[in-house]
Parts: C-alpha cells; sequence; structure tokens
C-alpha cells in the first residue's frame, strides 16, 4: 500500500514537537472562536493569514486545519451548556444537549459530543486517507472541459445552497466573479476593470476582501444591532461523576457511526457543508428511536445529541475530499483553506496528491492528532471555554477590527488597503443586513480566475465551439449529477425548513404551558426555562407574544436557515 | 417590597429589518454592477493573436449573471419578498439601527489607515481598538486604554517580531523584538 | 429608618455578603436594598443573577424577617457605580460588599468592584471576607 506509507510518512512529519505545538495551537484557537459569539473558522482562518508569511507551509497549513476541526468542537460546548450555538453545525446539538444540560446531564451530552466528534473525526479521516488518493487519481486524468463541469457544480450548489435565497446567493457570487475580474487577464495581460487605476491592476486581493467581508462586515452588522438583552447564566453541570455511563455509551454508539456515515458523503458533496448533515442525522435518529428513548426526544435524549455531533465533524473531514483532491472548496472555512494554499504558491488541483504529497499527507496525519487533542482537551477545559464566553462583546469586535486591518494591511503593506478593507466591508455588512450569504462571493472570488483559464483553455481546443463543453461522456455525466444533487439539496433544504418550523412550533407550545406552570409574574426573566425556538426565515414567527421565555433572545438559537459561521464568517 | 425587574421580554414577532428601500437600493446596485462591467468591458483589448474566446468574454457572461439575479432581485423586493437579515449571538433583530456606532466603527478604521504610516503600527491600532471600544460602549475608558496597548504590542510582538511581518514599529524603532 | 446597601452576587460570597447584611439591619434596624445589575455587554456574565437565584434570595430576605427590596436590573453603568450610586441617592448608612482575594495581574487586568466602591462609597463599607 504505497498510500499507507506516504501517511505514515505524514505521521513522522505531524508528530515532530514542533508541528504538535503548531496543531495544539490551531485546535486550542479553533475551538475558542467555535465558542466565540460572531467569530468563526473562516473568519479566523482570514485573519490569521498573515502568519503564512513567515511560517512554513506544513506548519500553517496544520495550525488552519486544527482551527477547522477545532472549530467544530467548540460549536458544541455552547450549544449544549448556553443553547447558544456557535456554529451553524450544531444547532440541532442544541435542541437535546440543552435539555440535557438543563436536567443536570451536561457532562454526558458534552462526552458524548465531544467522544462522538472524535470517533467521527478518526474515522472520517480514515475514510479521507482512503478515498482522497483514488479520487485524486481520477482527477488527475479529467480535463479542462470536466473541470469546467465540476466548477459549474459548485458555483451552482455553492451559490443556490448556501443562504437562504436562491437569487442572493447567486447575486454574492456574481459579485464575487466580478471582483475577481479585476486586474490583468492572466492569459492576454489585458487590464479589466482597472479604470486607470494602478492600485487596481495588480487586482483586489483575495485575502482583503475575505477578510473584509468576515471581519469588517460582522462588526460592523453586529455594531448596528447590539444586543443588550438580559444575560443567561450558564446552567451548573453535575462534576464528572456523571460522564457517560454504560446506558449513555450503550445508546450513543450507534448514532456515532450512523452520523459518521452520513455526515461524510454529505461533507464531499457541494450540497451546504455540515449543517445539513446535523439535520439529517437528528432527524433519522428520531425516527430509529424507540420506546422510552424515543419519548425522551424534545426532552434530551442523547441520541440527539450523539448523532448530529458525529455527522458535523464526520461532514467537516469529507468537505476536504473535493478540496485537496480538485481544488474545489464547498464552504467558507475550505475556500479560506485554498487561499492558504495559494499564498504559498502550491497549485490546488488534481495535480496536489502528486506535487505535494508530502505536505497533503502531513496534514491529514494532523488532522488524526488534532481530534486525539480535541478529545483529551475538550473536556477539562470546559471551564475555559465558558470563561471566554465573558469577554465583554466591546472588546470582542474591537479586537475583531484590529486583527483584521493587521491582515489588510499585511497584504502590501500600503495603508490604501486599509481603505479598501472598509469599502468592501461596508459592502459585506449590506449583505448580512439585506440576507446575502458571504460563503458564495468569497468561493466565486477564489475559483473565478481558476474557471476562467480552463473554459478558455476547453474552447480553445475546441475552437470557440461551446457544445464541446457537454459532449465530453464524462462532463454530462457530472452535469446530470449536477441536476440530481440540485433537486435532491433544494428538497432536503426544504425538509429541514418544515422541520424546523415544527420544532420552533413545538418549542413555543411547550414554553407557553410552562410559563403559565410557573407564573413567575413579573419577574419574566426565566430565560433559563428557555426552550430552543428555532424559528426557519421566511415561516410565521409563532412565538406568542404571552410567552416571555421565548423571547428572551439571547438563550434562543439562531436560525439555522440563515447560514451562519462556517458558510458566512 | 420593590422588584425592580428592568430586563423586560419584548414580545411580538421579529419587526421587518430596515425599509424595503434600502434593499431595492442594494439590487439596483447589483443591476448597476452589471451594467458597468458591460460598459467597462467592452473597452478590454482583445489581442488579434488570441486564438481562444479573449479576455472580454467572461467578463460579459458575469455581468450578465449580475445583471439578470439584480433585475430578479429587484422583481422580488417589489413584489414584497424581503431578505432574511443575518442572525447572530450577539445580534438583537429587534433592534433599531444604531447607524451612529456602525459610523463611528468606520470613522476610525478610516483614522487608523491615515494613522499607520505617520505614528507606526502599534499606536494606529492601540487608537483603534480604544475607539472602537468606545464606540460599542465598553467602560471604564482606563480599561479600555490598558486593554489597547497590551493588545497592541502584543501583536507588533507577536507579527512584527516573531513572524516577521513589517509593520512599521513607529517610536519602538530600534527595539528589536518589535521588528521593523 | 435606615438603608444599608448590598452588592450580591449569585454565589457563596455574595451570599455570605447578604447573611452579614441581615445582621447588621437587624442590629441597626435598617431597610435592606440588595442590588445585583449587569451592563449586558458580554454573552455570559455569571455575577449576573438569574431567576432562579433572585427567588432564592428572596427567600432566604423572607425568612430573615427584615425589611428589605431587590434591585435587580440591566443598567449602563458598572457594578461598583450602581451601588455607590444607589447608597448616595438613598442616603445608606452601611453598603456591604463581598471581598474575595485578587492577584496583582488579575486587578489590573479586570480592575476591582470592590476596591472602586470603597474608595468611591458615600458612606461606611463593609467588606465580607468568606471564612
Amino acid at each position: 500500500m504505497d498510500n499507507f506509507f506516504l501517511l505514515m510518512e505524514g505521521f513522522a512529519t505531524a508528530m515532530q514537537p514542533m508541528y504538535l505545538l503548531f496543531a495544539l495551537g490551531g485546535v486550542l484557537v479553533g475551538t475558542a472562536v467555535g465558542v466565540l459569539p460572531g467569530i468563526g473558522p473562516a473568519m479566523t482562518v482570514a485573519l490569521l493569514m498573515p502568519i503564512t508569511y513567515s511560517l512554513e507551509p506544513t506548519a500553517a497549513i496544520i495550525v488552519f486545519a486544527g482551527i477547522y476541526y477545532g472549530g467544530m468542537y467548540g460549536g458544541s460546548t455552547t450549544s449544549i451548556l448556553l443553547n447558544t450555538p456557535g456554529e451553524s453545525s450544531s444547532i440541532v446539538t442544541a435542541l437535546e444537549g440543552n435539555k440535557m444540560a438543563k436536567a443536570g446531564r451536561g457532562a454526558a451530552a458534552l462526552a458524548t459530543a465531544a467522544v462522538g466528534s472524535f470517533v467521527a473525526g478518526t474515522i472520517a479521516t480514515v475514510l479521507l486517507s482512503f478515498l482522497a488518493p483514488f479520487v485524486a487519481a481520477f482527477a488527475v486524468q479529467i480535463g479542462p472541459v470536466e473541470y469546467v463541469a465540476l466548477m459549474v457544480v459548485a458555483f451552482l450548489t455553492v451559490g443556490a445552497l448556501l443562504g437562504s435565497s436562491v437569487l442572493r446567493g447567486l447575486a454574492s457570487l456574481g459579485l464575487g466573479l466580478f471582483i475577481a475580474l479585476v486586474g490583468f487577464d492572466a492569459l492576454t495581460a489585458q487590464q479589466r476593470y482597472t479604470f486607470g487605476s494602478p492600485f487596481l491592476a495588480d487586482g483586489i486581493d483575495v485575502v482583503l476582501v475575505a477578510v473584509a467581508l468576515f471581519a469588517v462586515g460582522e462588526a460592523l452588522y453586529v455594531a448596528s444591532r447590539l444586543r443588550h438583552g438580559p444575560i443567561k447564566v450558564i446552567p451548573v453541570t453535575g462534576g464528572w461523576t456523571s460522564w457517560l455511563r454504560k446506558d449513555d455509551l450503550r445508546r450513543s454508539w450507534k448514532p456515532w457511526l450512523r452520523g459518521t456515515f452520513i455526515g461524510f458523503p454529505v461533507g464531499t458533496i457541494p450540497a451546504g457543508g455540515a449543517d445539513v448533515a446535523t439535520f439529517l442525522s437528528y432527524a433519522s435518529e428520531r425516527k430509529l428511536a424507540k420506546g422510552e428513548n424515543k419519548k425522551q426526544f424534545g426532552k434530551g435524549a442523547i441520541e440527539g445529541v450523539a448523532g448530529p455531533e458525529a455527522a458535523n465533524n464526520a461532514a467537516a473531514a469529507g468537505v476536504l475530499v473535493p478540496l485537496l483532491t480538485l481544488g474545489i472548496p464547498t464552504t467558507a472555512t475550505a475556500a479560506m483553506m485554498l487561499v492558504a494554499f495559494q499564498r504559498y504558491q502550491i497549485p490546488v488541483g488534481p495535480q496536489l496528491f502528486e506535487s505535494n504529497s508530502a505536505l497533503v499527507w502531513a496534514l491529514i496525519a494532523s488532522l488524526y492528532v488534532g481530534n486525539l487533542m480535541l478529545l483529551v482537551l475538550n473536556l477539562p477545559l470546559v471551564g475555559i471555554w465558558v470563561k471566554i464566553l465573558q469577554i465583554p462583546r466591546p472588546y470582542l469586535y474591537a479586537g475583531i477590527l484590529v486583527f483584521a486591518v493587521l491582515g489588510a494591511f499585511s497584504v502590501n503593506f500600503t495603508p490604501i488597503d486599509v481603505i479598501i478593507l472598509l469599502v468592501v466591508g461596508i459592502l459585506g455588512f449590506f449583505m448580512r443586513r439585506f440576507g446575502y450569504p458571504i460563503a458564495p462571493m468569497v468561493v466565486g472570488l477564489i475559483l473565478g480566475p481558476i474557471f476562467e483559464s480552463q473554459l478558455r483553455r476547453s474552447l480553445a481546443i475546441s475552437q470557440g465551439d461551446p457544445v464541446a463543453l457537454i459532449q465530453s461522456p464524462v462532463a454530462a455525466t457530472i452535469y446530470v449529477v449536477l441536476i440530481v444533487i440540485f433537486a435532491l439539496s433544494l428538497l432536503l433544504k426544504r425538509r429541514q425548513r418544515q422541520f424546523e418550523a415544527m420544532v420552533a412550533a413545538n418549542a413555543d407550545a411547550a414554553d407557553v404551558v410552562r410559563g403559565s406552570e410557573a407564573g413567575t409574574a413579573g419577574a419574566g426573566a426565566d430565560a433559563s426555562t428557555t426552550a430552543p425556538s428555532v424559528t426557519a426565515p421566511g415561516s410565521p414567527t409563532s412565538s406568542a407574544p404571552s410567552s416571555p421565555a421565548t423571547s428572551a433572545a439571547p438563550s434562543s438559537p439562531t436560525s439555522p436557515g440563515s447560514d451562519r459561521k462556517d458558510t458566512g464568517r | 417590597m420593590s422588584t425592580s425587574v428592568q430586563n423586560s421580554p419584548g414580545s411580538g414577532t421579529a419587526a421587518a429589518p430596515g425599509k424595503p428601500i434600502g434593499e431595492l437600493v442594494f439590487a439596483l446596485l447589483i443591476v448597476s454592477i452589471g451594467v458597468v462591467g458591460f460598459v467597462a468591458g467592452a473597452g478590454i483589448q482583445t489581442p488579434p493573436s488570441a486564438s481562444d474566446i479573449g479576455p472580454r468574454a467572461f467578463p460579459f457572461a458575469v455581468s450578465a449573471l449580475l445583471v439578470a439575479v439584480g433585475a430578479g432581485l429587484v422583481f422580488q423586493v417589489l413584489r414584497g419578498h424581503r431578505g432574511s437579515a443575518d442572525e447572530g449571538e450577539d445580534v438583537d433583530l429587534e433592534a433599531k439601527t444604531d447607524w451612529l456606532t456602525v459610523g463611528k466603527l468606520a470613522g476610525f478604521v478610516l483614522l487608523h489607515a491615515f494613522l499607520i504610516v505617520p505614528l507606526g503600527w502599534p499606536v494606529a491600532a492601540a487608537i483603534l481598538f480604544f475607539g472602537a471600544a468606545w464606540s460599542l460602549g465598553a467602560r471604564p475608558w482606563w480599561r479600555n486604554l490598558v486593554t489597547a496597548i497590551v493588545l497592541a504590542l502584543v501583536l507588533q510582538f507577536v507579527f512584527g517580531g516573531l513572524l516577521g511581518v513589517s509593520l512599521p514599529p513607529g517610536f519602538l524603532e530600534g527595539l528589536g523584538i518589535f521588528g521593523g | 429608618m435606615s438603608t444599608i446597601v448590598v452588592g450580591y452576587v449569585p454565589n457563596a460570597l455574595g451570599e455570605a455578603a447578604v447573611a452579614e447584611a441581615v445582621e447588621e439591619a437587624r442590629r441597626r434596624d435598617a431597610e435592606l436594598v440588595v442590588i445585583n445589575t449587569t451592563r449586558a455587554d458580554r454573552l455570559v456574565n455569571p455575577a449576573y443573577a438569574d431567576s432562579e437565584d433572585v427567588s432564592k434570595l428572596e427567600g432566604i430576605l423572607s425568612a430573615a424577617g427584615v425589611p428589605y427590596s431587590i434591585r435587580h436590573s440591566i443598567s449602563e453603568a458598572t457594578a461598583a457605580e450602581e451601588v455607590v450610586d444607589t447608597a448616595a441617592e438613598l442616603a445608606a448608612d452601611l453598603i456591604v460588599i463581598g471581598l474575595r482575594h485578587r492577584t496583582p495581574v488579575g486587578k489590573l487586568i479586570m480592575g476591582s468592584t470592590a476596591q472602586t466602591i470603597l474608595l468611591s462609597a458615600p458612606c461606611n463599607v463593609l467588606a465580607v471576607k468568606l471564612s
């Protein structure tokens, strides 16, 4: 097994003390940003892009991979303890996990989430290790025509599916493609859309735009509607005495495995990233549960934490398959990792496995290591993660701005980039305000130039005949698959929304009942009893005015329909 | 006994964010970017030697996408379909838009851009942090100041000193550990 | 009737402060004003009492049989300012606060609510230590 030896070599690299330290730093930062509100792995990788100036590629990629995985773990902690999912992919976890925490089973919920994430992450990384080389071997054989077809798939799915509105997603994609056009044309060296400005001649840097959209846009947007609501105090969880009992383990291991095998494939196809996987896993666990366990759903069923948490980590590994084998990012974080490769002049695409096999295998090996670190660190450090939630919001967003200007300035070491940062950041602010997803723009920005050159190459071969683009049997197959994926994904999205509306309705009803039972007149501040009132965008918000708990805003999870951190920040 | 609990539950459904005017303008902006794309795209020179479809075709395709999608959005907004504003843990969708704070933050970022060169990065960054924290309502001011200075120095040390990113150190020039 | 202002946080120290304040109120025949506020500027603030804490506090106070009121709110002012301002507003005789050990670095980073109250209080301050 050739690949096996390459993987072992990767381990030899990743296990060097220096790289272990980088991986540790990455997973710690990743978990922290997963826990923190307003900042996610995509934004963090964008903000930390300056480290690529001096770190060697392997170290930087290991740090970014750690951030990527750590973010997945961090999100579950806040979901369970606070009912405020830090990541979109942790929203489903909040449904059952927070109920468990309230019932004093918080430690068990955290444990099943952490162990499930570890099991799923490890199995999915094994799948990645064996699947990716085969996909890559196939991918190097495809020509520009097929590559164009694959990118059309990526554009359409990312544009249309990451976000709540298809048109807005496509508009965002178009804006990204447009910005990518500014500067010299790579093939003919003609200036395009530079309007005679020397600053635009080199094009607008991808990192600059990404940092502006993710960080500055977010800071401005949060500032415009800063929450001053009541604060929910963390429910205290029991000590480690109550963590995974035999019974919990018996109920958890199947959901872990099912979650893994749902999450990984969903991650590999560009169908909207991890949140779809968590939703699918939750729905199937709910369906498969029997008897007493089924009744617990909605009241803190451990299966509802174990499955989705496993699914989101498996999906995270799945996302790396198209990224590493085809150079196609399907989430915002993956897009930023692609940018990191580009910073090092490493051509991302089918040839990556051949041209930089040492780096790729070190990255994959570091995923195994990072997963283990996260398992070991996450449970004992829960107290620290909860502490960082006490950072005052002004400091958090002021800090994000400082990191953003640092990243912008260090692109070309000119203050003009900081001004461009601000302008694009204001664009990002309005995009958030009007419900335009950010991720398609970043993906369009990154893939646009590659897409254009492949497109022109294929048309040059066919001497300008566009029919050639669909004549290749492989390309035709890809387009057919595209239509199938597309239809399926839209169907899934609709199911997800219906499901969320249903959950929201149930939660509201439960709150009204509980509110009248408790009868805490006047106080109304029982934020701690807030049920997850998930409201899908567009669905009629059924928060009855008589239910104080539902509107105690900070404790209700944010809508899963909106693309949250991984996709939007 | 008076229990003055002020955290009143905000009842009712989420208020529609902003006026549709803004959304309409944004959709029209997308259309106009597409139009600009066509107009400016016509000015892109095509070398006669080019054997392929040349540097103009793709810009035209992107412009067409923007015009079509933008027009669709204008139509949607006019028919009353509104975008759902992004949600977040720190975002209160029912809050009125605080334009003043947004303006202050943007102003401090702009100020920072003009201060980097004359004052050096650490000072400019500390001013940005201090100003942004103040704009967002952090108190007391001396804690903001201490945090701003410590953060600026740490970042200058880590990125300028350790990682070799050439941030102008300003008054720290000469102190090797802060790079330069 | 004289007034005693107590700064309350939902933990053992806060309860110790309240217990001590109850003693003082009995001795001085005074009314207790228990204060717990937050600036609501962060996602999690463990020093802010939730409804459970408040009802627990009410239980303790009514069992103690002293006249009391609870000011539990979100405020723009810092906790220290809120305590000092309330004491000034009510012309209180005494402020009771909990005092915990702080490292010098901790004080530098986060400041000290207790210190601010001690320095700017309009009346005597009783600092309660957790034994």
